[in-house]
């Protein structure tokens, strides 16, 4: 095991190096220029040539990415063109919006998505399985945004039963201390702030895990479905196992790697998304931040949260392989 | 009979009155919250030129003179006890300053602190600093030994005598930027505010005691990208204009639909800015849409005579530079019905190029919606067939104040001019992406652009923005050449008074007018909206305005 997790970080270097050069060129292949980003209105020729020679947008691309590159070994990603601010620095205070916002979105897809999978493989080809099939596609066919939107109209500008915007009421006044909202409320000692964070939480949670929720179903199902109709479900069945015995035991427990793989992928999925959630739903996290580097041409910020986001979501796949060991003791990782 | 109707009315008056007197009177406390357009970019007012910035800054930092709230030219005295004294050649103010004023960190304001900032500004060094504090160096012409002011001195501990190099108009009007707000000398040095690189300069970084300032509130903290949060100033120094609510808390919000959605679920009071195309659904709501009375900026199409070669070869002159040619495209535009299907009502045709509120307006002839005179005009051009053939370009990615939906407003003017003879192609570029500078380096023939005003003077449309000479030449955006034009305007921005300096901006207007080198479309009033619970709030064309006078009920 340690030898496969080894291997596969090892594995990981020339991925992010490989990464890092071609996002480096993309980003700067694009047009536009972050000068004018920052003087807007005011860019002349002159200011504009004034700031490439401050930011070091003058030289060479080779010595730009050489430059970029011996930051990153030194473990500095950097810091924005437009406000100067260290990119590690805003990623911690965004980061923990992000993972609240999937965390939510992730609880409310496995925690809906593995029952409605289960339902409707005992009733396969019946009316609850066409049922469940019809909300599934109804979550992954309407796109973030528009699903987003509609929430927000219906249960905050018409029914006042949700709030909205943002993580948390303002009002309130939470002193943000670990930047994850619904624990800074816990910690502001306001019963009230923490009604309130995770109130705010489920709009948004519900629109970002509408796709997650629709997958899981539909691999939930199929995976249910077919182990169901192996010949030791159908040995334990004949043994005269009660029904939850054979779920759990012999049922559940094959099913689970299929879905357990569907998950870990949506890890990156839903941080992918959480680019238009947070933009819907005005949360501060690491994806509305995405939205505005890429607006402001802001180079460093887009090239080093891709770059974090790729460590990220090679992790999720290394926990998620490591997971299978635990699930399935014959799989081995020799 | 009669006598109770008689009666029933004086106790209706009676309850009318009351009710509304009511409604008048200010409640203090509350927090209220703002939607803004985006986040700051540095909390060092001096070290910012974009709007977020210095929505922000105007509630916290003050400089010698300001604008009258509601008003987008009418200069008053704010830490200057009055309007400063005038030497006769116009090049030295004298400004007398208010006692008894204190900063956020509890110092006193002084003279030298005011020439402390000044000196700092004047002092600041090539690369970060001088390239975020763009008022400054555009206001003076530059830093150190470039900049137009000779000496900043303080003789006595109330007495400001600012001596500049030579005359220059629009030296008041610029000092009411927010950039020019004092600081608390104390503060900047406690925090080593000149600190460079900016992202080790914790006061610009909004990480210290940032923004300290003189106005009705002080800065508490900055989360990037969350909010910003102020907090009502106890010891303000005009207690009859102190706040009425005790923090404000200011969300950046790009997402027009998401603003409108908070505004109507009561999760923000106030939207800085709102979509023109949801000002009815914002009406229906319950929610008030900001009259921001006078405009500051004007959107126009730019029409450029002299293509600039990329290759740096020789520039290429376009149809435009045909007179009749400008005119009939002028003709061709029907601007009312442009402003009625996409500016919500919120705009106005322009009168010259600049709005009628700037210092040094006047209102010339230009040529209406005329399809007929169109025509002829363009058939009076000579021009064949397949010069008609143009290419009008307008952004994509982006929504401005006078330009709120470019495609759109780009093609019902490709309609009229199509209506009027010309074959037009229509042509688009991401606004950050290459649009601003194909357009202000001279690359795009007929392009949709705008301008919103630094100050709103007529130097700041005509000369800065608009025609003004660079290194002798003229504007390649435009590629409009007029010698006396440019002559006028030299002798302008140097004219001793504001009069006189007005006087002269009248004549180039004239001459600008005569030759249409460009097309004024509109003057726009951004829309902003706000909840019932929010009272007091006095908008301004140029989204300078002041959070003292609301208050939450």
């Amino acid at each position: 095991m340690l030898r496969f997790i080894v291997r596969r970080v090892l594995g990981a270097i020339p991925i992010l190096f490989g990464l890092s050069v071609i996002l480096f060129m993309f980003l700067r292949l694009l047009p536009g220029d972050p000068a004018i980003a920052i003087l807007g209105q005011h860019a002349t020729p002159q200011l504009i040539a004034q700031i490439h020679e401050t930011l070091g947008l003058d030289k060479p691309l080779y010595v730009q990415y050489l430059n970029y590159l011996g930051q990153l070994l030194q473990g500095n990603f950097g810091a924005s063109i437009i406000d100067s601010r260290a990119v590690a620095d805003t990623f911690a205070i965004r980061f923990p919006i992000t993972v609240e916002l999937t965390i939510g979105a992730l609880i409310f897809a496995v925690g809906l998505g593995i029952p409605l999978g289960r339902l409707a493989a005992r009733h396969p080809n019946g009316w609850i399985d066409g049922l469940v099939t019809v909300v599934s596609l109804f979550g992954i066919s309407i796109p973030i945004f528009v699903l987003g939107y509609t929430l927000a109209f219906i249960f905050a500008v018409e029914l006042h039963l949700l709030p909205y915007p943002g993580p948390i009421d303002p009002r309130l006044s939470v002193d943000p201390v670990t930047h994850f909202p619904i624990i800074d409320a816990v910690l502001s000692g306001n019963p009230g702030a923490v009604v309130d964070a995770f109130a705010h939480l489920i709009l948004p949670a519900i629109a970002l895990g509408s796709i997650p929720l629709a997958i899981v179903t539909r691999i939930t199902r199929a995976s249910v479905i077919d182990v169901s109709n192996e010949d030791y479900v159908r040995t334990a069945r004949a043994k005269g196992l009660t029904r939850k015995r054979v779920d759990d035991r012999h049922i559940m427990r094959n099913a689970w790697l299929p879905v357990t793989t569907v998950i870990g992928l949506q890890v990156g999925s839903l941080l992918g998304g959480a680019v238009l959630t947070e933009t819907v739903f005005g949360w501060p996290g690491v994806g509305s931040w995405v939205v505005t580097s890429i607006q402001n041409h802001d180079y460093i910020v887009v090239q080093s949260l891709i770059l974090i986001f790729a460590t990220i979501f090679l992790t999720v796949n290394l926990i998620v392989d490591i997971g299978y060991a635990f699930l399935n003791p014959r799989i081995r990782y020799s | 009979m009669k006598r109770l109707a008689s009666l029933v009315c004086l106790v209706a008056l009676i309850a009318t009155a009351c009710s509304s007197s009511g409604a008048t009177q200010a409640v203090n406390g509350g927090n209220l919250i703002v939607g803004l357009d985006g986040d700051m970019v540095y909390a060092d007012p001096s070290l910012v030129s974009d709007g977020n910035s210095l929505y922000v800054a105007a509630q916290v930092v003050q400089g010698l003179v300001g604008l009258k709230p509601g008003t987008i030219s009418e200069v008053v005295p704010v830490l200057a006890s009055a309007l400063p004294t005038v030497s006769s050649d116009g090049k030295t103010y004298t400004f007398a300053l208010r006692t008894g004023v204190k900063f956020h960190d509890g110092t006193t304001l002084d003279a030298a602190a005011v020439k402390f900032n000044y000196d700092r500004w004047n002092a600041y060094t090539k690369g970060d600093l001088q390239d975020n504090a763009y008022y400054y160096g555009a206001v003076f012409g530059g830093y150190g030994a470039d900049s137009n002011i000779a000496s900043v001195t303080a003789p006595d501990a109330n007495t400001v005598v600012m001596t500049l190099k030579a005359p220059q108009s629009n030296f008041l009007l610029a000092q009411t930027l927010q950039v020019f707000g004092i600081q608390s000398p104390t503060a900047l040095k406690n925090d080593k505010a000149d600190t460079t690189p900016l992202k080790d300069n914790n006061y610009a970084q909004g990480k210290g005691e940032s923004m300290v300032g003189t106005g009705p509130f002080k800065f508490k903290e900055w989360q990037a990208g969350d909010h910003i949060t102020l907090t009502k100033f106890a010891d303000y120094w005009d207690t009859a204009n102190a706040a009425h609510v005790d923090t404000i808390t200011f969300k950046p919000m790009g997402d027009s639909t998401a603003k409108l959605q908070a505004l109507q679920s009561g999760g923000i009071d106030l939207a800085e800015t709102i979509s023109p195309t949801d000002v009815a659904t914002a009406k229906s709501s319950n929610l008030t849409v900001l009259d921001r009375g006078q405009s500051c900026n004007m959107g126009y199409l730019g029409l450029n005579q002299s293509l600039q070669s990329k290759s740096g070869g020789a520039a290429t002159p376009t149809i435009y530079a045909n007179k009749s040619v400008r005119f009939a495209v002028g003709e061709a535009i029907n601007k009312q019905g442009i402003i009625d299907a996409l500016y919500g009502g919120q705009a106005k045709i322009p009168q010259s190029w600049m709005p009628p509120a700037t210092t040094g307006f006047k209102a010339e002839t230009i040529p209406g919606y005329d399809a007929a005179k169109a025509k002829s005009d363009l058939a009076a051009s000579g021009l064949t067939a397949d010069q008609l053939k143009i290419d009008l370009y307008y952004p994509s990615s982006v929504v401005r104040p006078y330009m709120p939906d470019p495609k759109n407003e780009a093609q019902a003017i490709a309609q009229d001019l199509t209506a009027a003879g010309f074959a037009v192609s229509l042509k688009t570029e991401d606004w950050h992406g290459g649009y601003v500078s194909d357009a202000t380096n001279g690359d795009l023939p007929m392009f949709l652009f705008g301008w919103t005003c630094d100050w709103a003077g007529a130097d700041n449309f005509l000369n800065t923005a608009f025609f003004g000479y660079s290194g002798g030449k003229p504007n390649p955006q435009f590629g409009y050449q007029n010698d006396q034009m440019n002559t006028l305007f030299g002798q302008a921005l140097q004219a001793p008074t504001v009069d006189a300096a007005n006087a002269l901006w009248g004549q180039a207007q004239d001459l600008i007018a005569a030759d249409l080198p460009t097309i004024p479309i509109v003057n726009s009033t951004p829309p902003g909206a706000y909840t019932s619970k929010i009272h007091g709030f006095v908008g301004a064309g140029n989204a300078i305005e002041y959070f003292n006078t609301v208050w939450i009920q």
